[in-house]
Formats: structure tokens, C-alpha cells, sequence
């Protein structure tokens, strides 16, 4: 299971993640032998087998949606928003998306 | 007396009759750290005002006479993927160089109704995605036992800080063994609870059906008397469980007997790639067992043989999901300022997680996004979905025979820096022997046995779903027994 370069310029695209040319022959190699590695599952029989999502027997828990009593802090709201990169007012600032 | 290899338990007793302060406790493990981190490199952070500050009420406290909880007026260093109100936390990566905690984690809440006294932020592999600390961006922890070998990982920094006496005990997380492997490595305790005994909400996340938070520490005493504080069901976290489920209260109280312990050893887990020397320290315990009244048997988890290659795919697509978050317009790391002209969003996202993320941490989200993609996300992730399943079968069989399951935390001892960063492969088989405990959910811990050449040993002691309390129990019957 050999990528190649161009693979993984469009996994990194799908990711992403910017790389350099130098970086994209490293990971082509770096990822192959792992995926190599992994391909080892194709000789399991899985046949009737349910999957599973976790090992411990979880059941879907609901709670109220009450955003009021996680946001009231005033002070939290404040680190949120103040973490954004490009904060103007309340809101998060992003380059335009339409060209 | 040396105020740096003090268990839990020891510097309790000692606050307790004023034979201490708190203050001069906290004090002695900066001056440690001062002396010894600058080699070490246990921290990324530290919060000596704060910690000394925190000391000093508690001492006030017990000068009034009050009564004081277990872990306080204590110093604990918690691993920087878990998040302390109004402290830095950065998970070792570039991309949370300069990120506020705007909230506490809840395991950080319970520790400071405690009292807790945190003395600093521990480092590790970048995200928690390695086993050495060396995919830190900000440089590797050395292991206290010897500065030339790596502490283990992802919890490294934790771990080497116990080990340093750097603080009583720490928090780590373990997603395929990275609270088991350096506590292994550094030879201290490392336990990871049942998956959903902890609440993971404020946990930065790596792997959610894997990720697991839990205690580092001196002795199995002191790691059951960290897990009877942070465990418990949480609103915050769906997947934690109430702790109605299992009488979580009695470790202390009712202690287990040799005699009544069956004690399962899987033939998977002692095959090539086990150095000699460890498999030898390993099975002088299980002997030792034997001959004091426990009931050995041998095992067989036959599934064992595809478990890391299971545990790859699903912590790699969770992982690649999780990271998603990071995308330079919220928070973290971004270059939307960086240039005048303006960037199209794409560019803000390609740029900002290209360079915000470490190699290791884009090397695992540029396969868990192959892995999910169309066309083989069924070939891939729903199969090893279907494989968790039988191994997960493996342990519910293996566990209407046994109490605990026995087996060594890694192939080897700590391993020199640069020995497998070559070939992350090789690094990968450092886990092999932890990773199925987290496919499971189970709980497991790593305690300290005879250690080779100079070099720490771990034994692994695996659990059932929720009955952390008797898998504790029996870690501290071979702990007192190989001592």
C-alpha cells in the first residue's frame, strides 16, 4: 500500500493542511507504512460481528438545553471571545467566503 | 525528613498534626523543581504564587483547627491537556501556544473543593499522540532515572514529576496506555479507570471513546485516594457513569485476601518483541503469587494479535474529527492577521493548522481523514469497529474466569531519545500491551516491580468494566508483595 504524491496532496487538501514539498514526500512514505500496517484487519473474519462504538455499554443521556445556566458567567463569555483571533464586538471576525 | 518522596497519605497525617505547613510542603517542591526541572524539563507552566497562596489558606485552616479534606494543602501537577479556569493550557502544541483556560475541567473542579494545590502545567507529546514526549513542540521531558531515556508518554511530564519529586502525585490522560506506559517507564503508579469513571469534560480531546483521565502517583493508596475524588457521573460529560454501579466507597474499608484472587495471564501478551529480562521480573511475581495462595491461570485474549492495528484506525478517525476544531478563527493559533492583504478562508485554515500542528498531530489527522473518507470508511473504520467488538468479547470471556488479568505495561524499559522517532511504526509497538485496555473501556494500572539494569519495570493489572475498586485492591496486594 504504496501513496503517492499526489494522494497526499489531496488528503492534506481534505485535512486541511498546508504542507511543504519536502513534507509531502516524507508523509507519502510515513503514511503508507502505516496504512500498511493497519491493512493486517482484512484478516479478521467479521462476519456477523455488530460494530461497536465503545467498550463500555452506553445508552443516549438527555439533559435540558438550558445555555443560560452555562453562559451566564459573564467572565467566561468574556475569555471566549477574547481567545478569537479576530474578535470585533461579540463577534468572531472571518475573511468573506463569496469571491 | 524529605518532604519530596512524601505519599498522599504521609503529607495528610504530617499537615494534619501541624508536624508541616502546607506552605513549607509546597515550598520544598519548588525548590526541587528549581534545582532539577531545568534538566528534567517535567513542566511547561508553573504557578508558584498561586500554588503558595492556596497553601497558606490551607494552613490557616488547620491552625483554626478545622478539619482538612485528603488532598489538602498537596501539591499536584496536572498534565496540559487539562483545563485550570484562567491558566495557560496548550496540549504541547504550537497551535494552544497562547491559549486561556476559560473554564475548569471537572476533575479540576472536584480537586479544588478538595483543596488541591496545583503547582504547574506537566508536559507531553503534542495532542497526547506519542509515547516519549518528543513530540512536544516544546521539547521532550528526560526521565528522572536516568536523563538520557525518554519518560514514556503522552503523560511524560507527569509521570517524570512524581518520579522528581517534583510534586505528591499528578494527573495524566491515557487514550492507548499514556498514564500506564511512563508511569512504567519512570517507576510510579499509573491507573486508568473504567472508561466514563472520570469525566473527561475539560480534557482536551484526542480519541473520545478511548480518552480516559486518571491519577499518577507514589503507591496504590495514594492513586485510589486521587480516583475516589474525581470520579463520578457529570452533566457535562454523557458518557460518564453514575457511580451507583459499583460500591466504589470500599477500598479502604474491606481490603481483599491472596487467597481469594484469581489472577488470569494471558499467553498473547508474553511472545517475541517482550524483552527477556522484563518477561523475567514479570513472572517472579506471578510466582511469587502463587506460592502466597493466589490462583493463577493461564489466559487467552485471541484477539490480541490485531488490537493495535484495531486501536490505529479508530483513535486516528476520532482523532482527525476532534482536531477539526482547530481552525484558526476561534481560538489557538492563526494567520488571519498575518498578512495585509485579506486571506480567503481557506487559506486561513490550509495556513493556521499546517503550522499550528506538529508533524505527529498532522501526520494522524491526515490518515484518520483517509480512513473516513469515501470508499473506505466501511473497509477501514467500520471494520475495525467490528474487531473492537471481539475484542471487547475476549476480556467479557476471559473476565467470567478471572478477577484481574496480568501482564507486563510495555515490551521494554524506557528507550534512549531519537530511538524510534524515525519510524513512528516502532514507536506505535510501545503500546502494544496497553491498547486493548482502552478498546475494552476497562480499567487497568501499571505499579513498579524490580527493575532491570537500573531501569524501571511495569506490571499491568487489567480489570473489569467498573470494578476499579477490586482491581486496586489487588494492585496493592502484589505492590506490598513485591516490594
Amino acid at each position: 500500500m504504496a501513496l503517492t504524491k499526489k494522494e497526499v496532496e489531496k488528503i492534506a487538501e481534505l485535512a486541511r493542511l498546508e504542507l511543504d514539498e519536502k513534507e509531502k514526500e516524507k508523509f507519502a512514505e510515513d503514511l503508507s507504512s502505516i496504512l500498511g500496517y493497519i491493512q493486517k484487519l482484512s484478516e479478521v473474519n467479521i462476519e456477523k460481528v455488530e460494530p461497536i462504538t465503545g467498550g463500555t455499554s452506553l445508552e443516549s443521556v438527555m439533559r435540558k438545553d438550558n445555555e443560560t445556566k452555562r453562559i451566564s458567567d459573564s467572565q467566561m463569555r468574556e475569555q471566549i471571545l477574547n481567545a478569537s483571533p479576530n474578535r470585533q464586538d461579540d463577534y468572531f471576525k472571518v475573511p468573506s467566503i463569496f469571491e | 525528613m524529605n518532604l519530596n518522596a512524601l505519599t498522599i497519605k504521609e503529607a495528610h497525617e504530617l499537615l494534619k498534626k501541624k508536624e508541616i505547613t502546607s506552605v513549607e510542603l509546597v515550598k520544598a517542591h519548588f525548590n526541587e523543581i528549581k534545582r532539577r526541572d531545568k534538566d528534567i524539563r517535567a513542566f511547561l507552566s508553573l504557578n508558584e504564587e498561586g500554588a503558595l497562596e492556596a497553601a497558606k489558606k490551607v494552613d490557616e485552616r488547620i491552625s483554626r483547627g478545622e478539619p482538612i479534606e485528603m488532598l489538602a494543602g498537596i501539591p499536584a501537577a496536572i498534565k496540559d491537556n487539562i483545563l485550570i479556569r484562567g491558566v495557560k493550557v496548550t496540549a504541547a502544541s504550537k497551535i494552544l501556544e497562547n491559549y486561556i483556560a476559560p473554564y475548569d475541567a471537572t476533575v479540576i473542579k472536584k480537586l479544588k473543593e478538595e483543596e488541591a494545590i496545583f503547582i504547574g502545567k506537566t508536559n507531553m507529546d503534542e495532542f497526547a499522540m506519542g509515547s516519549s514526549t518528543e513530540n512536544s513542540a516544546f521539547g521532550p521531558t528526560r526521565n528522572p532515572v536516568d536523563l538520557e531515556r525518554v519518560p514514556g508518554g503522552s503523560s511524560g511530564g507527569s509521570a517524570a514529576a512524581v518520579k522528581a519529586g517534583f510534586s505528591v502525585y499528578a494527573l495524566g490522560s491515557d487514550t492507548g496506555g499514556s498514564i500506564r506506559q511512563p508511569a512504567g517507564f519512570c517507576g510510579v503508579v499509573g491507573f486508568k479507570p473504567t472508561y466514563g469513571a472520570v469525566s473527561r469534560h475539560g480534557l482536551i480531546a484526542m480519541a473520545s471513546s478511548l480518552d480516559q483521565i486518571g491519577p499518577i502517583a507514589r503507591n496504590v493508596d495514594d492513586a485510589a485516594a486521587v480516583f475516589e475524588i474525581i470520579r463520578g457521573v457529570d452533566e457535562l460529560d454523557s458518557t460518564s457513569v453514575s457511580p451507583a454501579t459499583a460500591g466504589w466507597r470500599d477500598y479502604w474499608n474491606s481490603p481483599l485476601d491472596i487467597e481469594e484472587i484469581k489472577i488470569g495471564v494471558p499467553r498473547e501478551y508474553f511472545i517475541h518483541g517482550l524483552n527477556p529480562e522484563v518477561e523475567k521480573n514479570i513472572k517472579s511475581v506471578i510466582s511469587k503469587l502463587e506460592k502466597e495462595g493466589a490462583k493463577i491461570e493461564e489466559i487467552s485474549l485471541p484477539y490480541s494479535e490485531w488490537a493495535l492495528a484495531t486501536y490505529y484506525i479508530i483513535m486516528l478517525a476520532e482523532a482527525s474529527a476532534n482536531l477539526a476544531r482547530f481552525d484558526g478563527i476561534k481560538y489557538g493559533y492563526s494567520t488571519m492577521n498575518k498578512k495585509e492583504k485579506l486571506q480567503s478562508l481557506l487559506n486561513v485554515y490550509l495556513q493556521s493548522r499546517g503550522k499550528g500542528f506538529g508533524t505527529e498531530a498532522r501526520q494522524r489527522i491526515m490518515l484518520g481523514t483517509y480512513i473516513l473518507s469515501a470508499g473506505y470508511y466501511d473497509a477501514y473504520y467500520t471494520r475495525a469497529q467490528r474487531v473492537r467488538k471481539l475484542i471487547k468479547q475476549d476480556f467479557d470471556h476471559a473476565f467470567k474466569e478471572v478477577d484481574v488479568i496480568l501482564t507486563p505495561t510495555s515490551p521494554t524499559t524506557a528507550f534512549k531519545f531519537g530511538e524510534k522517532t524515525q519510524d513512528p511504526l516502532s514507536m506505535y509497538l510501545a503500546d502494544i500491551y496497553t491498547v486493548s485496555v482502552n478498546l475494552a473501556g476497562v480499567p487497568g494500572i501499571s505499579i513498579p516491580i524490580k527493575e532491570v539494569d537500573g531501569l524501571p519495570v511495569g506490571l499491568q493489572l487489567i480489570g473489569k468494566n467498573f470494578d476499579d475498586v477490586k482491581l486496586l485492591k489487588i494492585a496493592k496486594i502484589i505492590e506490598t508483595l513485591s516490594k
